[in-house]
């Protein structure tokens, strides 16, 4: 008997993810055939049998990490068999004096692992894999990973192409480079289809388990800038048609309703269709928010304070401004409840009232992004060959680069533009 | 410019260096009367005397331990091999003493000499005398390593040899002493080591090697280009120590596919070192694995037939670039 255990294949390495079992427990193995394939945070590779024999019962599941040294699986030699774990002899017993009901009761969990190890080894190859690995991850899911050459791996990070969504032309199905282009022009990805406007994406509230990469890049940038790595993107957006619908909302309603207002609706409808923006960096996992919350960052005589706009995807405009005059009045009383300034999922801070043009800001955790909206000003642009005046506004978003990735960020700004730009899609 | 033949370029460097510096002098077996079985040092004994061409008995070892001695008081040795393969004999002179001389002394000695003469497969020299040795010496330390592929090269790469301060393994291609090309008529002309060369420019697979077989490698360039459309950027390395990989980094970072090639066997060789340097360093250029082409794992047999099998072919590299293109 013979333990398979995570190697250590770089000095910096201290654990590593298995990817994919090619073999199920039971099954017969040579030696030098892959058994496993196992990420680290460098490269994708195959672990062979040392030995010929069978795979026993697997210690670590498919996504799931192991530290270096760690027992992976057991491969049993010729007439082995795997020792039930802390089974007494007793036990070992009364199980045999069983009938096969009592056995087929006893079919699931540990127990019923110990008893499924004694049954012929050809039919239990199938029932072990749902019933032994009950986490495996489903094709296509987490642990889904798909041959695929180094090139075409950049080439999908840097163009947010997911493997799964890519059939390999290579040997064995390799994803090459040529697989990424092809994907690339075509129109399937999700993210595409729901850019239409106010498509009311189904959000949900998931964990997106960090990849050994995801880990390090967070890693390497977080060492080299402070605990949340920024960056910044900045857009400049044209208002004019919010100016003029702003003007006739204040009319119609009799409400004030400001710039702000306007912008905290886009956001909230732009996020429903960027849930990777609408997330959290954890140690585990980054955290996507099944639910919009809108912090709005307030200035007090003691400082800055974020009330939020629950679920502000599900309000109005008009609804929008009387929430935020309301907290924003309580928070220059300081009579906030800790229910108003807690959960924010995203933030935004303008400092257009002020005058201020353009500036950065910084994130306000959890968020994974904060907006920073400056002042709408009249500036002469080119439409068709004329110059007009045109009201403008510049907004600087900054993302925290372990959720977020520059790409990722400027379609998320790509879209709250047509929400900004043509108003009146926030009024459906 | 004039067009000479690899074997003349390597006359020209010695003789040219000998007229330059009188420490400059070469020793070896038949090299004077005989005039050197290959014919390098042909009128050389007549015009320099056997005080600066030596004749030698058949003793590696010697041979090598005296150009050692020569070399560490202040003479430029070049010692040829009737072939690189007799310098086996000499293994522990090169390696235990030319490399590490200066390491020893604490950098108060150097060994200035070249060690040079026909290697390699192609002659049918069987074998005993057709073996390639670059990977070998070019582990080492303290050694310098040239496997020169154009009459200019070799012209050029060998007064560098000759002017510098460490012991160096020239390896002639056997198989190329007859091939010519445009050399460099002035007498300063030199070629740094260290300077890979990319020989043939090309969009699509980067294929890496030195000597004859980077001559093959722009032969099958040339067709692939011609019959297929396959467009491939050639690289001569011309010294394997030491080694210019950047070039090759730059050129696979374009092309996302490498081949190497070389005539020696495919384990530990200097393929191996290239593309687990590849590997190394622009992993996420690749869109395929490295793909080596090298010669059969057995000795080089004599029959012509069995020695061309022995030896990689265009058809070898043309499957390889097609391999790694997916086609």
């Amino acid at each position: 008997m013979s333990e398979i255990i995570m190697p250590k294949m770089g000095d910096a390495m201290t654990e590593g993810k298995v990817i994919r079992w090619y073999k199920k427990p039971g099954d017969a193995v040579k030696k030098g055939e892959p058994v496993l394939e196992i990420e680290t945070d460098k490269v994708n590779l195959d672990l062979e049998a040392e030995a010929d024999g069978t795979l026993g019962q697997l210690s670590v599941n498919e996504g799931e990490m192991a530290p270096v040294g760690g027992v992976l699986a057991l491969l049993l030699g010729a007439g082995e068999t795997e020792k039930p774990k802390e089974k007494p002899a007793a036990d070992e017993n009364s199980r045999r004096a069983t009938d096969k009901k009592d056995s087929i009761k006893h079919s699931t969990g540990e127990y019923g692992e110990a008893i499924e190890m004694k049954g012929p080894r050809i039919d239990r190859a199938s029932a072990a894999t749902s019933a032994g690995t009950p986490t495996a991850a489903a094709p296509g899911g987490d642990g889904g990973r798909r041959r695929s050459s180094p090139l075409a791996r950049k080439m999908a990070r840097d163009l947010g192409v997911s493997l799964d969504q890519v059939q390999g032309s290579g040997p064995s199905g390799r994803i090459v480079a040529s697989d990424i282009k092809g994907a690339q022009g075509r129109p399937a990805a999700p993210s595409a289809q729901t850019a239409k406007p106010a498509a009311q994406k189904q959000l949900e509230a998931k964990k997106i388990r960090h990849s050994a990469m995801r880990r390090t890049i967070a890693k390497r940038l977080a060492e080299s800038t402070g605990p949340i790595p920024h960056f910044y993107l900045t857009v400049d957006y044209d208002v004019t048609n919010l100016l003029i619908i702003r003007q006739q909302l204040i009319d119609i309603s009799g409400t004030k309703v400001s710039v702000n207002d306007f912008i905290v609706r886009a956001t909230a409808l732009a996020l429903l269709q960027h849930p990777n923006i609408n997330a959290s960096w954890g140690d585990d996992a980054i955290s996507q928010h099944g639910e919009v919350h809108i912090g709005i960052a307030v200035a007090t005589p003691e400082g800055l304070i974020t009330p939020v706009v629950r679920n502000a995807d599900g309000k109005s405009v008009v609804d929008i401004a009387a929430e935020v005059r309301l907290l924003a009045d309580k928070a220059k009383n300081r009579k906030l409840m800790p229910n108003e300034y807690q959960d924010s999922t995203f933030t935004i801070s303008n400092l257009g009232a002020w005058g201020v043009e353009e500036f950065t800001a910084i994130i306000n955790p959890p968020n994974a992004a904060i907006l920073a909206i400056g002042a709408a000003t009249r500036q002469p642009v080119v439409i068709d060959g004329q110059i007009v005046i045109r009201d403008r506004m510049k907004v600087t978003m900054s993302c925290d680069h372990r959720v977020i990735d520059g790409a990722t960020g400027a379609e998320f700004l790509k879209s709250l533009r047509q929400y900004v730009e043509q108003p009146l899609r926030l009024m459906i | 410019m004039a067009e000479k033949s690899y074997r003349d370029a390597i006359r020209d460097a010695m003789m040219e260096e000998m007229d330059r510096d009188p420490n400059v002098l070469i020793m070896g077996e038949d090299i004077g009367v005989y005039e050197g079985t290959f014919r390098i040092t042909a009128g050389m004994l007549k015009k320099y005397g056997p005080k600066r061409v030596i004749d030698t008995p058949i003793a590696e070892a010697g041979m090598v331990g005296t150009a050692v001695g020569m070399a560490m008081l202040g003479l430029r040795p070049i010692v040829e091999m009737m072939t690189v393969n007799f310098a086996i004999v000499a293994a522990d002179q090169i390696l235990n003493h030319a490399a590490k001389v200066r390491y020893f002394s604490g950098g108060q000695v150097d060994v200035p000499m070249v060690i040079r003469g026909p290697h390699g497969a192609g002659v049918q020299l069987s074998a005993q005398h057709s073996q390639s040795f670059e990977s070998f010496y070019a582990h080492f330390p303290g050694l310098k390593v040239v496997a020169p592929g154009t009459p200019a090269d070799a012209k050029g790469l060998l007064k560098t040899a000759i002017r510098g301060r460490d012991p160096v393994m020239f390896l002639e291609s056997a198989a190329l002493y007859g091939m010519k090309g445009e050399v460099p008529d002035d007498t300063n002309f030199t070629v740094p080591f260290g300077q890979s060369r990319v020989a043939r420019e090309g969009r699509d697979v980067t294929i890496v090697s030195y000597s004859r077989m980077m001559q093959m490698s722009l032969l099958v360039a040339d067709k692939l280009s011609k019959e297929e459309g396959i467009e491939c950027e050639v690289i001569d390395l011309r010294t394997l120590r030491p080694l210019d990989m950047d070039p090759v980094y730059a050129s696979v970072s374009k092309t996302h596919r490498a081949v190497v090639v070389q005539e020696q066997w495919k384990p530990f060789g200097a393929a191996a070192e290239i593309a687990a340097s590849i590997t190394e360093n622009v992993f996420d250029e690749l869109d395929a694995p490295v793909v080596r082409v090298t010669g059969e794992d057995v000795p080089m047999p004599y029959a012509r037939n069995l020695e061309l099998l022995a030896t990689p072919h265009e058809e070898h590299v043309a499957a390889a670039v097609k391999k790694v293109m997916y086609r």
